[in-house]
Order: C-alpha cells, then structure tokens, then sequence
C-alpha cells in the first residue's frame, strides 16, 4: 500500500514509470476510496503500462483482461471444463455404481445420486477466466480490463456488479465474493461513449501525450544509450510530428521505437538520410511520411514552431558534413 | 467546506456537466482522504471524481478558480512604506481631490478592497444578473469597472501626483506610491473579474434549465435556434447510447440461426461424441447502410443529425459510406470516418459549392453516383436517400431510382415533409415514393431516432 502521493511517484519511478502528479493523485484516492480507475486517452500513451508499473510496484499479480468484439460472460469469467468432468464421470463409474448398488427403485437411486450432485458442480471443474481469477486469488491483485471500449454494451452492464460490489454470481455455485478486492484499471481509447453508468462507478484519469520534457525524460530513461542530444531532437520531431494534421500521430511508444532505432544504426545526428531511413517507425501511413518529409525538408515552418537546432554537429533538417 | 463544493458542484451541472449524487459523495470521501490545504491536490481530487469526459475538462477548468480561488490577489496597503509626514500629506491630497473617485482611490490607497458585499452590490448594478452565460463576464467586467472610475483614473492619479509634488513629496516615495497604486489596481480588477464570473456561474446554477433536450426532441429541425441545436447535438450521444443497447440486444437475442450441423460434430469429438456443445450458424444482421444526403440550405440541419447519429452507432454498422448532394454528389465518407464530426463533413461539403444560389438536382446527382461509386450497393446494402424530393423541375430520372432500388436491399427514403406537401411546387415525391421499399417522414429528433432504430432493426 502507498503512504502517500510522493511515494505512489517514487515506486512507480522504480518501476522505469515516470507518473504526472495527476496519475499519482488518481492512483492514490483509487488505493484510499477502492474505487476503480478508469484511464482514457489517445493510443500508445502507457496506459497498460502504468497498470504493469502499478502492479510491480506493489509487488502485486497482474491480471489481465484484454476486451474485444464479442467479449462475453463465459470468456471474461469462467468456463466449465465439460471433459475433465466426463473424464472423471467415466473414471468414477466403479465408485458410482457402489453407491448405487443396493438401491431398491429407480427413484432411490436418483437420490442417492442427487446428494452427490454437488461432486459434479464444483470448483474442480470450473475454469476461472480473468475475472474469477482476481476475485477469487488469494493473494490480493490488480486486474487491468484493457480496452473496455472495445467490448460490447451488455459487457459493460454485466462488469457493473463486479466493480460495484466485486463479486459475481455463478448459476451452478452461487455468489462468489472476492476473498481481496483486487485494485482496478479500466483502459479505453475514446472510441465510443463509454455508458453513464461504467463512468460513475469509477475514478476518471485522462492520460494525454507528455510535454517535451516529460517525453525527453522517458526516452533517456528507457532507451539510457542514446545520446542526450540526440535524444531531444528526436523528441523535438516528435512533438512537431504531433502538432501536424496526419492520419495518425506517433505515439509514445513510437518515440521509444524510434529511439531505439537510432540507436541501433548508431545514428550520428537527425539528417535527412536517417529520416529517410527510419521515419517509417514512427509513421505507419505513407500519406503521413510523405507529409512529414515535405515538412522537414521545407525547414519545419509547416506545421507549427520550428524546433531549435541541437548541439554542436546535431543540424537538424540539414546534412551534418 | 463541505456547502462550497456542494455550490461548485451545482455550478458544474449548470455548466453542462452531467454530475451523480454518488459522484458528489466521492468528491466529498476524496477530498476528506487528500486534505484541502495543497490546492493542486485538492483541484485534481475534485476532477477525478466529477467529471468523466475530456470534453468537460474546459468546463472544470474555467469554473474552479471561481469558487475556489482567494477572490483575487489582495491589495497592498500603501501607507505602510510612507513617513508620517508623507502620509498626511497624501490625505490632505486625496481629501483634496474631488469626490467622485473618493472610494476607488481610498481602495487603492488603504489596501482596505470593498468587502464581498460592496461587490456584490456592484455587480448587481452592472448587470450580472441579466447575463446568463459565461462569456457575458468579460462585458459585465468592463462595465463594472466603469462604473467604479476606471476610466477616470488615469488623470485623477495625474492630479494627485500634481498635488503631492506640490505638497513637497520626494520623487522616490511618490514613485514607491504609485508602483503600489498601479499593484492594487491590477489586483483589484482581478477581484472584480472573479466576483464576477462566480456570480454569474451561481446565477446560472439556481435558474431552472429552459432548454431541455427531452422537450426539442419534438420541434421541427428547421424551427431550431442554434442554441437549440446546441442542446440537441449532446442529446444525440444519450440517444445513440440507447439505439445501441437496443439495437446490441437484437443482435444477440437475433444471431441464433439454423444448426451447424458440421461445427456441432466437431465440437462433439472432445466429449466422446456426445453433442454437449450445440453450434449455430451466426446470422450478419448489421446493416451496410449507404446514406445519400441533400444538404441543401433547408435539408442541412435534418442531414447534419441523420450522419451523427448513424456514425455515432457505427459499431452497430457493419459498413456504412455517405454521400452528399446539392447539384452533383460528392463522396464524404473519408471525412466522416475520421473521427472528425459531422457537422465539419457536412460544411466542407457545403463551402465546396459556390454560395449563394444551389440548384438541388437528385437526377443528376445520382447519374454522377451511378458512375463512379455504384460498386458500394450490393444485395446486402441498405440505401438511404435524404431528401425533400424538390428537384427545381430537373429530370427526377426515376430510372435510376428504380435501379438502384432493384440492385439494392432495401432503398429507403427519409423526407421532412408531411404526406400533403407530396407533389406540390417542384416536389416529385409522389413520383419517388411509390418506388422506395419505405418512405419516413422525419421531421424532429424524435422522429429520425425512430427511422434510425428501425433501420438498425432490418424494418
């Protein structure tokens, strides 16, 4: 458990996760009301990954429900493994037939195997999805439910008993109630409304793309062998990149790719030949490349400020010799 | 503590923002946990728990220092730095002066600002209580600072430094005095500005709404005032959220189709044969919708709500691509589909003709829309053409209508006009109707959420 909100950014940190005082508050009131939190913003911002760092730093499993079209009850919460009880039905003939044996008429047979019943219904045969997983854990969780705007209304609906009152119902066994309430994040990339309902149960964090420094601040803590100088002004293209009007913008684990792409050619300064080579890492539309070399070859008066040149040798948007 | 926020929260409200009871509780449980003393914390407490949508964030934000900023800077007191003798003898100067900026000087001289209630009544006077959005603040600002003397001030302070210099007053304290001067008056035009945006941020919570989208669903688009139409388009997203459980739970109570006879077997192999796993065929039943809209001046508004709401729904949608048309069609689907909305579509469709005189012709729209785009209608393509049917007398071209509702599933068509309307002036409804699957009349909101869920439905 956090003490208070230093802490919350200083474990994250240890986590190589670099949290906004706004995260840190949010995950903070989530620990002190039990609230779930649900974090929204553009694709590629860390939002699963503040759920990994948050889990670590805790010294927490992580459970994870990845959503999707078509997501259901019997995906997301238990299945019955219907083979392992036929398997054992046929192995227990011997044992059953034991038990009946003796039975005078059909129907005291039938009751004999009634009081049995529960043998058949229980939970060595239930396969617990991820969301019986982190009710039913016996060590306290954190369960991430990724992309819950991808799944389908009556998902949503049907998550609300679970993150009301964190406990779920199973026809055959009855109402299981979390042993721990696990800690929740609830992720969504804005592509619909999100119902009423779902959004009062929970805390809401908006996580948008960082600022410069803040941006500049994870690559020299992610990829540590890239050159300091270097690493602004690929931060810097970033950032302009982002300000442009493309199909889509690169993300921050792009920036991260890319960084690590400079590294990997052992690039000496952002050039136009290095551009060219690695601009498709950051960029996965050929509209937007073309775009974006129109803009850095024209000396970035295109689409908004023009980034600083960088150090000594570091002439961006110019060969360097 | 507790009443502040309690206010603050009814301002939200007011402001637009949808705000629960429970939501208000968890403001009041996060606030307790965090303490109000670190006013970051505090702001970001109250965030996360009120408001759930980035777009309400702007709301937040200009709403906060209202009800919880200081009131404004406080004002210096500019006796302090003087001797005595310099002190008296900027009371004999103000005591000089005529009385007209007596007070305002006297504020910004003392330190001493007008009490909250002198501020009230002074905004009160200039009118914050007649302005009822938030952008009047800046106007009812101006005026109230008017009214104090502001605009007078420049050469009453000119008098008085004329004053004091005659009086004998060294040039370092009388430059000491007016840097204080000109401080507290920053300050004080800050308070003022505060006091009133919070005025009218309170006056806005405790008036009753006069607009309520419940009540526009039923108005006439072309009645609608823009502020109208405002309340309107965030009606649409609740609307859209209930055509979609709607239309989500005929999806799944409707895919169960005929038995699969071959998954059923071959799911029966890991139970020794025994059928346990029942397969069904699954059934597409979203629709692909291909929308064809007049955007002319009089139809703009009922095409703007047609497209934010089927794009609102496009999970619900197995493919949809639109079409707009006022002489000639235009594809606007790429625009659409970008997340971008519809009604920056709909006017980049319209700034692309030239303003002033439209000449709407469906005829040779839809001979420009058999030429190029034809391959988006197929057996399994819903067609929706929107429109009034007033084609200037230019060919109606009823053969290509035909065609297209032959080619397509159904060809549905959605009119704003009444049955009586049909056919006169240069109407060639009558003509067109008999030809369509199903002719709707959508008039209000109301009425096109009705189209719309039917469509969803297959009907």
């Amino acid at each position: 458990m956090f003490k208070d909100i230093t802490d919350v950014r200083q474990r994250l940190g240890r986590q190589q996760y670099i949290a906004s005082e706004e995260i840190a508050t949010v995950i903070y009131l989530a620990q002190s009301l039990c609230k779930p939190i649900l974090a929204e913003g553009p694709a590629g911002v860390g939002k699963t990954e503040l759920a990994k760092a948050w889990a670590s730093s805790l010294g927490r499993p992580l459970v994870r429900l990845q959503c999707y079209e078509g997501l259901d009850e019997s995906k997301a919460l238990y299945e019955w493994e219907y083979a392992k009880q036929m398997l054992y039905t046929q192995l227990l003939r011997d044992t059953l037939q034991e038990t009946l044996k003796g039975a005078n008429s059909l129907s005291e047979a039938a009751t004999r195997l009634a009081q049995e019943d529960d043998v058949f219904f229980s939970e060595y045969f239930l396969l617990p999805r991820p969301l019986l997983k982190a009710l039913m854990s016996d060590q306290p969780v954190l369960l991430l439910i990724d992309e819950i705007d991808r799944a389908d209304v009556e998902f949503e609906a049907f998550l609300l008993e679970v993150l009301s009152d964190f406990q779920v119902s199973v026809p055959e066994l009855g109402t299981i109630k979390a042993r721990h309430e696990p800690m929740v994040l609830l992720t969504s990339n804005n592509t619909r409304e999100l119902s009423e309902a779902l959004k009062r149960r929970c805390l809401y964090l908006y996580i948008n793309y960082p600022n410069l420094n803040a941006e500049l601040e994870i690559v020299r803590l992610k990829v540590p062998d890239l050159n300091p100088n270097l690493a602004r002004q690929a931060v810097e293209v970033v950032q302009q990149l982002r300000n442009m009007d493309l199909r889509k913008v690169p993300s921050v684990s792009e920036t991260l790719d890319w960084a690590r792409a400079l590294v990997a050619l052992n690039a000496k300064a952002i050039d136009e030949e290095t551009l060219r080579h690695t601009l498709t890492v950051l960029l996965k539309y050929e509209a937007d490349v073309q775009k974006a070399r129109r803009m850095i070859g024209s000396g970035g008066n295109g689409g908004g400020r023009r980034p600083p040149t960088g150090g000594p040798g570091g002439g961006y948007g110019r060969p360097n010799n | 503590m507790d009443d502040r926020i309690i206010e603050f929260i009814r301002g939200l409200r007011a402001a637009g923002v949808r705000v629960s009871v429970a939501e208000s509780a968890d403001a009041l449980r996060a606030v307790e946990a965090l303490g109000i003393l670190d006013k970051a914390l505090f702001r970001e407490s109250l965030r996360t728990t009120l408001v759930k949508d980035v777009a309400d964030f702007a709301a937040f934000d200009n709403l906060f220092p209202l009800y919880f900023g200081s009131g404004g800077p406080p004002l210096q007191n500019a006796m302090e730095e003087l001797s005595p003798d310099e002190q008296q003898m900027l009371k004999a100067a103000l005591a000089a002066l005529s009385g007209r900026l007596q007070q305002l000087l006297q504020w910004l001289t003392s330190g001493q600002g007008p009490t909250k209630e002198e501020l009230e009544e002074m905004a009160r006077r200039a009118g914050a209580q007649l302005a009822n959005n938030p952008q009047d603040a800046y106007w009812v600002t101006r005026r109230m600072l008017r009214q104090m003397g502001f605009a007078h001030l420049e050469e009453m302070l000119q008098e008085l430094t004329q004053r004091l210099r005659e009086m004998g007053m060294s040039q370092p304290a009388m430059e000491q005095l007016m840097g204080v001067i000109e401080a507290n008056r920053e300050a004080l035009a800050e308070q003022v500005a505060q006091q009133v945006g919070w005025r009218i941020a309170q006056d806005r919570a405790e008036r009753p709404d006069d607009l309520h989208g419940s009540d526009l669903m039923h108005k006439a688009f072309e009645t609608l005032t823009e502020s109208e139409a405002n309340v309107l388009r965030t009606e649409v997203q609740r609307l859209v959220s209930q055509l979609r459980s709607r239309a989500a739970l005929r999806q799944k109570r409707g895919r169960t189709g005929r038995l699969d006879s071959k998954s059923t077997i071959r799911a029966s192999q890991r139970y020794g044969g025994v059928p346990f796993e029942v397969k069904y065929k699954k059934r597409k039943l979203k629709p692909r919708l291909v929308l064809i809209c007049d955007v002319s001046t009089s139809m703009r508004p009922v095409a703007e709500f047609l497209l934010r709401l089927v794009y609102e729904l496009h999970d619900q949608v197995a493919h949809a691509r639109s079409f707009a048309f006022i002489n000639d069609m235009h594809e606007i689907s790429p625009a659409m589909s970008t997340g971008r909305n519809a009604v920056e579509a709909v006017d980049n469709v319209l700034r692309d003709h030239p303003a002033g005189y439209y000449n709407t012709d469906l005829g040779h729209s839809l001979h420009t829309f058999f030429a190029h785009w034809l391959d988006s209608v197929s057996r399994r393509t819903t067609v929706i053409v929107l429109g009034d049917g007033r084609n200037n007398y230019n060919a109606p071209r009823l053969d290509l209508v035909r065609e297209l509702q032959k080619r397509a599933r159904r060809l549905i068509w959605l009119t704003p006009e009444h049955r009586e309307q049909w056919g006169t002036g240069d109407s060639d409804m009558l003509e067109y109707a008999p030809v369509c699957d199903k002719v709707y009349q959508v008039r209000n909101l109301a009425q096109l959420s009705a189209a719309v869920d039917r469509l969803l439905a297959g009907g």
